[in-house]
């Protein structure tokens, strides 16, 4: 197996969904050749940073009261009281 | 402990739990905040007027993620008709990913890490500069973590595709963010 071939799998690598041959093969590589070592640890820090991104934030200000007045004839009894 | 019993799935409840998240992933897929609301208010409207049709909020979740996707996109589409629109030619063939270059090693946490909001931003601008095509796939699998199948099904296309797509992305993503952590995490 050469680098490139190793890119081509690196998905499948991280993902736990190579078959146990390739798998080993791909492990044998890793052993000898300290770029790619990096290169599949820096792809998992990139999947890991984008799982750490928050789902949600809060509205900015602006876009929330034109929401809530879009909405308003639907939520009931929920005037804004301050 | 004893679990509360599901909320009824109210207009307030869906204005509430719903609006930030529709938001955020209408905003990572679009890039800018006019879109994201115009995609925020015309699923939010929908939802409540199906919110009968719903049994309850996992369901409705599913759902959610689907027609805000599916709106996202035909509002791209919608400005991509009016306005020459670069979505960049896509391959969706694995090999050849990315050239064979040095690589450096971060200096991160191999823990779950806690994003400071540099980091944070840095991490949201790259995910701005991804083509169209690959940052769709990239917030649905990797921020949004849906499975490769239903991200196929959502954007109509073939699993081999998403994963290319995937993990185009993710490579670079990874270009972009580097040399923001290579040697020392980026403050």
């Amino acid at each position: 197996m050469n680098c490139q071939e190793l890119i081509d799998l690196l998905l499948d690598y991280v993902g736990g969904e190579l078959v146990v041959e390739k798998h080993r093969t791909v492990e044998i590589h890793l052993t000898g050749c300290p770029n790619c070592l990096t290169l599949v640890e820096t792809y998992r820090h990139t999947i890991r940073f984008a799982r750490a991104l928050p789902k949600c934030e809060r509205l900015p200000s602006a876009i929330e009261d034109r929401l809530r007045k879009l909405l308003a004839p639907h939520l009931e009894g929920k005037k804004d009281e301050g | 402990m004893i679990e509360p019993p599901p909320e009824k799935l109210t207009p307030e409840l869906i204005y509430r739990e719903y609006a930030p998240r529709i938001f955020a992933i209408a905003r990572r897929m679009l890039g800018n905040d006019a879109d994201a609301e115009d995609v925020m208010q015309e699923v939010l409207l929908l939802v409540i007027r199906k919110l009968d049709t719903f049994r309850g909020e996992s369901q409705l979740g599913t759902w959610l993620h689907r027609v805000t996707v599916n709106a996202a996109l035909a509002l791209r589409q919608k400005r991509a008709n009016r306005q020459k629109h670069e979505v960049g030619e896509v391959s969706d063939n694995m090999a050849g990913a990315a050239p064979m270059t040095p690589v450096n090693r971060w200096s991160v946490s191999p823990d779950e890490p806690v994003l400071a909001a540099e980091q944070h931003e840095i991490i949201e601008n790259a995910i701005k500069t991804l083509p169209e095509p690959f940052r769709d796939v990239y917030v649905l699998a990797d921020v949004e973590g849906l499975p490769n199948s239903e991200i196929a099904d959502m954007l109509g296309l073939s699993l081999p595709a998403v994963k290319s797509r995937l993990h185009r992305a993710r490579l670079r993503m990874r270009d972009a963010l580097a040399p923001h952590f290579e040697g020392g995490m980026a403050s």
